[in-house]
């Protein structure tokens, strides 16, 4: 764990002359840490009731667990000493829910007027009513799930207070979603050649939109600064995936080869279709080397990037006098994406609490404030949020805590 | 009783150092470094939010207003929640979460054994059940979706001969709904069954089969899975196994979905041998009720052997949907004694229902 920040000499001045000046001509940049004091067990707790009460309900339920989790994970984290307080309902996300289906029921009934009236009984009858249907709620789903992660920080950051005071969001999530669905598919039609502009571009609306109170938050990055670094990335990247397929197909020449075998066809349809404990044994073997030599080439090279771009998005933000900074390591970083990811998986899901326990204390480690909001000047917004939430995020499945 | 505390006022993000004292009716909330009274809560209108169990220190407000009171000290807190009765969640300690913990995981354990069970077991008597409207829709969309792109024919006399056994032998085995046939035109060599007793063949089937016996031997087969409501118990099954998983995985992600679909796609093919040779006993058990003859789905089967040797079901075993034909030939070889299942005119009529 890192204990100190990332901006120590300017936190703390050189000499008592600089320091004379400081406090006479230099804003307060005193460095300070979120705090995180949530234990796991009460999170299991917590999780393990909402899991029995999903089974109980076939997953009615899900709207409150949620919120309970999110009461308990914001009231165990707190910055400057005073603890977030998450405000939101269960029957808010249910009713959200409820009109997403709405609203893809009415996009079904539309479906099935232009199937009807385009294509049944033309020369065109091959295509059914369910394929019009799977294929439109397909184009459609791609910029609503980012229409619905956008509105969906709204809901969250409105039923979110600090200090009693309401956080926010503005901005038009259509419009977000829309961004977001032009350069996501301008970055996979130019081989990915534009991900720091996606990044910097899609990071830019969901920072300076968001409000605490009266302050919004202010974002200084630009794309051009992290251009070098993913050139570096982009083609090392490349070159790792060349030696990882090298050495994985010579590992296998090797095997193959070393162990003197030799398939005929009927053994290789054999193999495939009914494979011997030897068999399943040597593919799971190839199948963890396949993985070792892609943990150890591609995913550090990736979080290698992640962790560059998260420093520099974070260190580029402010809130009015407040700047942030964080120093998170590449290692970190592969914790935060990659093992994650395999305690869910290995867990069969019930590695949950144990992933979001994790990442509350990474954050709590890593992320760095300076100085203090004037907590004077800072007002309660007038606007309360959306009534409801977070429907379009769980219709499209892609909701998290 | 003075007490220090910190209170958001709810319109600015400042923080006040406080100190709370209750009076008869109301909380008076006062600045600690000068006394300065900052507010006055009617006891009657203070509400706790959030409980111990979830908040570290559940807020104190008043009922509809932003500002806050927090208190962190416990002992503090237990001290107010004693004098004023609407702060008395303030009180509440959080249990060990160990007992707890094991308490709902035990369930959680039960509950996923008993869902497991009524998907499985449960199927086999809640399908049925399942409104028979419901059924025709599902089985009509899905027969849509699946000969959109190929003709069905429409052959008078064949249809009938056709819809007259698929019907006669349903109402032998005593299922209680009509039977609708339908036959598209070409291939593959096959026939398949939707909910709602629809029967599909394909024309191929008749042009391949050697007589009239392997027909009706096919149909009867598909008539099994029609009695026994093996499409609509199929699709619950998958469904409800669907739906565990996504309540298992605490419904935040589909991620353990492809995790789980291979478990999924397994337990269905299982289902399918199972289904397939419970519709080959039906079958043959149908016919011979009817005095029909009954060799039919045998030599089908024999035939589709001869002409396949490698059986792509016995290759594949437990990645089958099938089981190994050559034990299905066993388990149906009848002799080839009782009446013809179809008149020679029916019978031709069969062969040219799509010209």
């Amino acid at each position: 764990m890192t204990t100190t920040s990332p901006w120590g000499q300017a936190a703390t001045p050189a000499s008592p002359a600089a320091a004379m000046a400081a406090a006479t001509t230099e804003p307060d940049l005193t460095p300070s840490r979120p705090r995180y004091d949530g234990k796991l067990g009460e999170l299991y707790v917590i999780y393990l009731r909402h899991l029995v009460l999903m089974l109980a309900t076939l997953g009615w339920s899900r709207f409150w667990g949620r919120t309970r989790i999110r009461r308990y994970l914001w009231n165990h984290f707190a910055i400057l000493g005073d603890r977030f307080e998450y405000r939101g309902r269960g029957i808010e996300l249910m009713v959200g829910f409820l009109l997403a289906l709405l609203m893809l029921a009415g996009w079904g009934g539309l479906m099935y007027l232009v199937w009807i009236y385009v294509f049944h009984e033309r020369p065109l009858a091959s295509f059914g009513l369910f394929d019009i249907f799977s294929l439109s709620v397909a184009l459609i789903g791609f910029p609503l799930a980012y229409v619905g992660h956008y509105a969906g920080l709204r809901y969250r950051l409105s039923r979110t207070r600090w200090r009693g005071i309401r956080c926010g969001l503005a901005g038009s999530a259509w419009r977000y979603g829309g961004l977001a669905t032009f350069l996501t598919f301008a970055n996979a039609v130019t081989g990915q050649l534009l991900t720091p502009l996606v990044s910097v571009n899609l990071a830019r609306p969901r920072i300076t939109n968001t409000r605490f109170g009266s302050l919004p938050f202010v974002f200084a990055g630009s794309a051009g600064d992290i251009y070098a670094r993913y050139t570096a990335y982009y083609f090392l990247n490349i070159i790792a995936w060349v030696v990882a397929a090298v050495i994985f197909f010579t590992a296998i020449g090797g095997a193959v080869g070393g162990l003197g075998l030799d398939f005929t066809e009927d053994e290789i349809r054999k193999v495939l279709t009914r494979p011997s404990l030897r068999i399943i044994l040597l593919v799971a073997a190839l199948a963890i080397g396949l993985y070792i030599i892609f943990s150890l080439l591609i995913l550090p090279l990736r979080c290698w990037w992640q962790a560059y771009l998260f420093r520099y998005l974070v260190s580029h933000s402010r809130a009015g006098n407040v700047l942030f900074a964080t120093a998170i390591s590449t290692r970190q970083m592969w914790g935060f994406l990659v093992l994650n990811y395999l305690i869910i998986v290995l867990t069969l899901g019930l590695g949950w609490p144990w992933v979001m326990h994790r990442t509350l204390r990474l954050i709590s480690a890593e992320l760095w404030l300076y100085g203090a909001p004037d907590g004077a000047s800072i007002r309660q917004p007038t606007d309360l949020g959306p009534r409801y939430g977070e429907g379009l995020l769980d219709m499209f499945d892609v909701s998290g805590v | 009783m003075a007490t220090s505390a910190r209170f958001y006022d709810g319109e600015t993000a400042q923080v006040h150092d406080v100190s709370v004292r209750t009076a008869a009716n109301e909380l008076v909330i006062f600045r600690l470094a000068d006394a300065g009274i900052l507010a006055r809560w009617p006891i009657g209108e203070l509400v706790v939010l959030g409980d111990v169990q979830h908040e570290v220190t559940p807020p104190i407000a008043r009922k509809g207003a932003e500002a806050r009171l927090v208190v962190d000290d416990p002992e503090l807190r237990r001290q107010l929640a004693s004098l004023v009765p609407q702060l008395a969640p303030l009180a509440g300690t959080r249990v060990p979460p160990v007992r707890r913990i094991a308490a709902f995981g035990a369930t959680f354990a039960v509950l996923i054994g008993l869902f497991w069970l009524a998907v499985d077991y449960g199927t086999e008597y809640a399908a049925p059940l399942l409104p028979y409207s419901l059924q025709v829709k599902l089985g009509e969309s899905v027969f849509e979706e699946l000969t959109a792109d190929k003709d069905e024919c429409h052959g008078k006399a064949g249809m009938r001969a056709l819809n007259d056994l698929a019907n006669r032998l349903a109402k032998a085995a005593d299922y209680p709904h009509e039977i609708a046939v339908h036959v598209m035109e070409g291939g593959p060599v096959n026939a398949f069954t939707l909910p709602g007793g629809i029967l599909v063949f394909y024309s191929d089937l008749f042009d391949q089969a050697k007589d009239s016996a392997q027909v009706a031997g096919v149909m009867a087969h598909e008539i099994g899975h029609v009695v026994h409501y093996h499409p609509m118990k199929g699709v619950v099954r998958q469904y409800g196994i669907d739906l565990l998983v996504k309540l298992v995985s605490g419904g935040y992600t589909d991620l353990l979905g492809s995790l789980a679909s291979g478990g999924n796609v397994l337990l269905a093919l299982r289902n399918g041998r199972a289904f397939e040779r419970d519709a080959d006993s039906t079958g043959v058990a149908l016919l011979e009720k009817l005095e029909i003859r009954a060799d039919g789905i045998a030599s089908f089967f024999e035939q589709m052997l001869a002409k396949e040797p490698k059986d792509a079901a016995a290759i594949a075993g437990i990645w089958s949907s099938h089981p190994p034909t050559a034990e299905r030939i066993d388990a149906t070889r009848r002799p080839s004694t009782g009446r013809p299942a179809f008149t020679d005119a029916e019978w031709k009529a069969i062969r040219n229902v799509c010209k």
